[in-house]
């Protein structure tokens, strides 16, 4: 619990909270404590409660049907057992909120500006509309959006994420609330897109003294953003206290367990089972360049898509080489390109120009032929295993499936190879008779990378194989690769955004921006010491390679 | 409670003038082109009642003229035909009947010599009255349930609220009007049976109509209000300090009244089929009776009318529909170019 030293009455206060729904209860005794115009992180994975505490705050659970006790006093005033009717003064001019999903966070059939005004009625200074429209316009230019003409008369579908996400938090400060509770406010963003909205919080914080109550599952972000920390799993707290301390000196094991699963913050965490590698692969990614032929290959791939507002360019003359047994990250933003070339890989997407060749076969999608038996040595993993296992299936059919469409074996064998490829991805026989549903996320992608494994392929195409998971799933599913690569010397093409993960797991990359090539190599080399602006402010905008605080706590971890 | 108005230039900042000119001349193309399709749809639609009709085993004509009790002498029957140009090819009778009907000749009852335009003209006032009114009660009473979901706490009465479309769309529409007018009218008195026409009573036999009606239009609201509801943007609003009332007006109700509007458009047909019955109960000379009549009466002309008129109706409700859809949803207007 934290506590500190002070005179002056802190902003929030919460004390022995417990919410349960029904007979579940998925937070317990949480207590903590937010001084003004400070930030406090609550950190935490996926069910471990850390959204429900920010609503229980927000007073947002009861029309949820949840059951809450434990006390929540904001500038002194108990607001837990207040009515709604004498709570609804607070909302907005007190307690401020900037929600985790910008795209669905506004209302889709009414402008920016209409829901800004009605924002800005809630502020009792502003009795005439000439008045309301200058809170919005300034909240708008604050927030760093330059037009706000244009982004008022705009409807929510009209913007990007990173827009959206900059409105809402310019709604949240027009009534100028004391204490702002920002659930994953960038986790839905890119990276750098990331670091511009939180360096957008932190000014405002400054200038506007608002307390910030920051609930995220990125370790890295909290300690660079933070104050205090509430480390908290299975609805209580692990661990909490001043954020360099908690990092430099975690006394809990999940704390560090937690930290130790940051891809940031351990860049060689695979690196020995990496050196095991065959010879194939080459001892160090340093000096394979030469010898081992390219497994796959781009050659000035170009790709243009056309829309009613213009062409356009997906891949611009991109060109890249993997070699045998080794893994090549394509690294980008949304919008990069990334995706589509590894479509045009699968022959799923045609290409202008350009070629794509493995094992020196070019791919051609109209080739139906061609690409069934190339589809055999190529494999994709998909990003999201939520959505990309048929929900019908159970387990077992699921990784026989493509057996069973290439007619490989009889069934004994088939049942053989299936078990042979849960047992790669260390899934127990136990799964074969359950489906999706009943998996966790990390189970699911297991399930996804042995129904890609169990054709033995030679070439896997993973994309964002771990965007969709918490860090500690993260660094299971990485751990599962990299031991297939050393043991069956498979091949991969990484697809992603994070750098961080990217630093751990691949030889070589290739950083793409707007469908173009702006910087490859030796990937230890190029994040080491990127040349391109892009490349460097990738790098700068990802928590914890860039900041100092890193630095410190990677001492402190070694 | 102050009211902003919604679309572009809602600061009052210049907004580019360029943009919003050519989304609007893209939509007068849209809507001339679906004005076009509605006219074609009802052309066809009578073309086709014609062509049926014409290939109907004894033309259904000559059966009434050929009726002994009619007493038609042959020279009349041979001028009534020619009238009617029953003397000549179907497909040149269609183009003269297709050519009277646009200079808004419908031509002439065969039981009672008037003409159709006036018979088809005095039911109808009655008949939209009752369909208009059911419409506008149908709605209402969606609402009402729409509203009464999503503000009653789960439990009991809201799981009745969620239950009453079901019962209302498997209780038959003439058991709603028996009721409705043993209870209200004989024994309450609230209005008259004997003078359907008036406003109580016209009242109650709309209610009659729109209690099923409105079963449909409730099912669809519901649904769209929780879908609506699981988005974010509604609790985010609610945590912006706005009332309840809003939250459901601004927040829940507009983004759910799509799917609610094109559901309004569907039910036109089932308010035109269920007026014919409840206008038997109530004993209202409306279109349903004149439709009635015109059935057992063979008397082709009236009916031709009757359905071209019904598929008119339908079309144009659901042409103004489909021109209304883009301004409650910006996400089906043309592409504006954001810049």
């Amino acid at each position: 619990m934290t506590s500190r030293p002070s005179s002056e009455e802190p902003l929030l206060t919460v004390e022995h909270l417990h919410v349960a729904y029904g007979r579940s209860e998925v937070v317990r005794d949480v207590s903590f404590t937010v001084p003004r115009g400070s930030t406090l992180a609550l950190i935490g994975e996926s069910g471990s409660g850390k959204s429900t505490i920010a609503r229980a705050v927000l007073r947002l659970l009861d029309r949820r049907g949840a059951h809450v006790r434990g006390s929540i006093t904001l500038r002194g005033r108990a607001i837990h057992d207040l009515p709604e009717p004498a709570l609804r003064p607070l909302r907005g001019r007190v307690l401020g909120f900037v929600p985790q999903d910008p795209g669905s966070s506004l209302n889709p059939v009414r402008t920016i500006g209409s829901q800004a005004l009605e924002a800005a009625a809630l502020v009792p200074e502003a009795s005439t509309r000439a008045a309301r429209e200058d809170l919005v316009r300034d909240a708008l230019e604050r927030v760093g959006l330059s037009d706000p003409g244009r982004i008022a008369a705009a409807y929510p579908h009209q913007l990007s994420g990173g827009q959206l996400q900059r409105v809402l938090i310019a709604l949240a400060i027009i009534p100028r609330p004391a204490l702002l509770v920002a659930d994953e406010p960038t986790s839905a963003l890119d990276v750098t897109v990331q670091k511009q909205i939180l360096d957008l919080l932190a000014s405002l914080q400054a200038e506007l003294g608002i307390g910030l109550l920051l609930i995220t599952h990125d370790l890295a972000l909290a300690a660079e953003r933070s104050q205090q920390v509430v480390v908290l799993s299975g609805g209580s707290i692990q661990e909490a206290g001043p954020t360099a301390q908690v990092f430099e000196r975690p006394h809990s094991d999940y704390t560090r367990r937690l930290q130790a699963d940051v891809p940031g913050l351990h860049p060689d965490r695979f690196a020995a089972l990496r050196a095991g590698r065959g010879d194939t692969a080459g001892g160090s990614p340093g000096d394979a360049a030469a010898g081992s032929p390219a497994r796959l290959e781009a050659d000035r791939i170009t790709r243009t898509f056309r829309t009613a507002g213009g062409d356009v360019p997906a891949l611009r003359e991109v060109s890249f080489a993997v070699r045998r047994g080794t893994t090549h990250a394509l690294v980008g933003e949304s919008g990069s390109g990334k995706t589509t070339a590894a479509r045009a890989l699968m022959g799923l997407e045609p290409l202008d120009s350009g070629r794509l060749r493995v094992d020196g076969r070019a791919i051609d999608p109209g080739d139906r032929r061609s690409l069934r038996s190339l589809r055999r040595d190529l494999q994709l993993v998909h990003q999201n295993p939520f959505t990309s296992l048929d929900p019908r299936f159970r387990v077992g059919r699921i990784v026989r499936e493509p057996l069973d469409l290439y007619g490989v074996g009889s069934a004994a064998e088939r049942r053989e190879r299936v078990r042979w490829a849960l047992d790669a991805v260390r899934l127990g026989e136990d799964l074969l008779g359950r489906r999706p549903t009943a998996l966790s996320g990390g189970q699911r992608q297991r399930v996804a990378i042995a129904r890609a494994l169990v054709l033995r392929p030679e070439v896997l195409v993973l994309d964002e194989p771990t965007s969709a998971l918490d860090v500690s799933v993260q660094a299971g599913i990485l751990e599962v690769l990299a031991t297939l690569q050393r043991d069956l010397g498979l091949t991969y093409l990484f697809i992603s955004h994070d750098l961080g993960v990217v630093r751990q797991i691949a030889d070589t990359l290739t950083v793409l921006r707007r469908g173009e090539v702006v910087e490859e190599g030796e990937a230890a080399r190029v994040l080491a010491a990127p040349q391109h602006e892009y490349t460097q402010r990738l790098l700068s905008s990802v928590p914890a390679l860039g900041g100092r605080r890193d630095e410190d706590i990677l001492e402190a971890t070694a | 409670m102050s009211t902003t108005s919604p679309g572009a230039g809602a600061l009052g900042l210049a907004v580019t003038r360029s943009p919003l000119t050519a989304a609007r001349s893209r939509y007068a193309g849209f809507a001339l082109r679906r004005l076009a399709q509605a006219v074609l749809v009802i052309l066809l639609a009578y073309v086709l009642v014609f062509l049926v009709l014409a290939a109907i085993p004894g033309d259904p004509v000559s059966a009434q003229l050929d009726n002994p009790e009619a007493g038609y002498t042959e020279a009349e029957k041979a001028r009534i035909r020619s009238f009617y140009g029953l003397d000549k090819p179907v497909l040149v009778q269609l183009a003269l009947a297709l050519g009277r009907a646009l200079h808004g000749d419908l031509g002439i009852s065969l039981s009672t010599s008037a003409s159709v335009s006036s018979t088809i003209g005095e039911a109808l006032p009655s008949t939209l009255a009752l369909a208009s009114s059911a419409l506008v009660l149908a709605v209402l009473i969606a609402l009402a349930l729409g509203f009464a979901s999503q503000r009653l706490p789960e439990g009991r009465p809201n799981a009745l609220v969620r239950t009453l479309p079901t019962v209302f769309l498997s209780t038959p529409n003439f058991l709603i009007g028996l009721v409705l007018i043993q209870v209200l009218a004989v024994q309450l008195g609230l209005f008259s049976i004997i003078e359907p026409e008036s406003a109580g009573a016209t009242l109650f036999a709309a209610l009659t109509l729109a209690i099923p009606v409105s079963a449909q239009i409730a099912q669809v609201l519901i649904t769209a209000l929780d879908t609506t509801a699981s988005l974010d943007h509604t609790e985010v609003a609610l945590s912006r300090g706005l009332t309840p009332l809003r939250v459901f007006a601004r927040h829940l109700l507009r983004p759910s009244l799509l799917p609610t509007v094109t559901v309004c458009g569907l039910v036109v047909g089932e308010l035109l089929g269920g007026s014919l019955i409840t206008e038997t109960i109530f004993g209202r000379a409306g279109l349903g009776t004149v439709v009635q009549k015109a059935v057992s009466s063979q008397d082709v002309p009236v009916l031709q009318a009757a359905v071209v008129l019904s598929a008119a109706v339908f079309v144009l409700v659901n042409l103004v529909i489909d021109l209304v859809l883009p301004a409650l949803d910006p996400r089906l207007r043309p592409i504006q170019e954001a810049s």
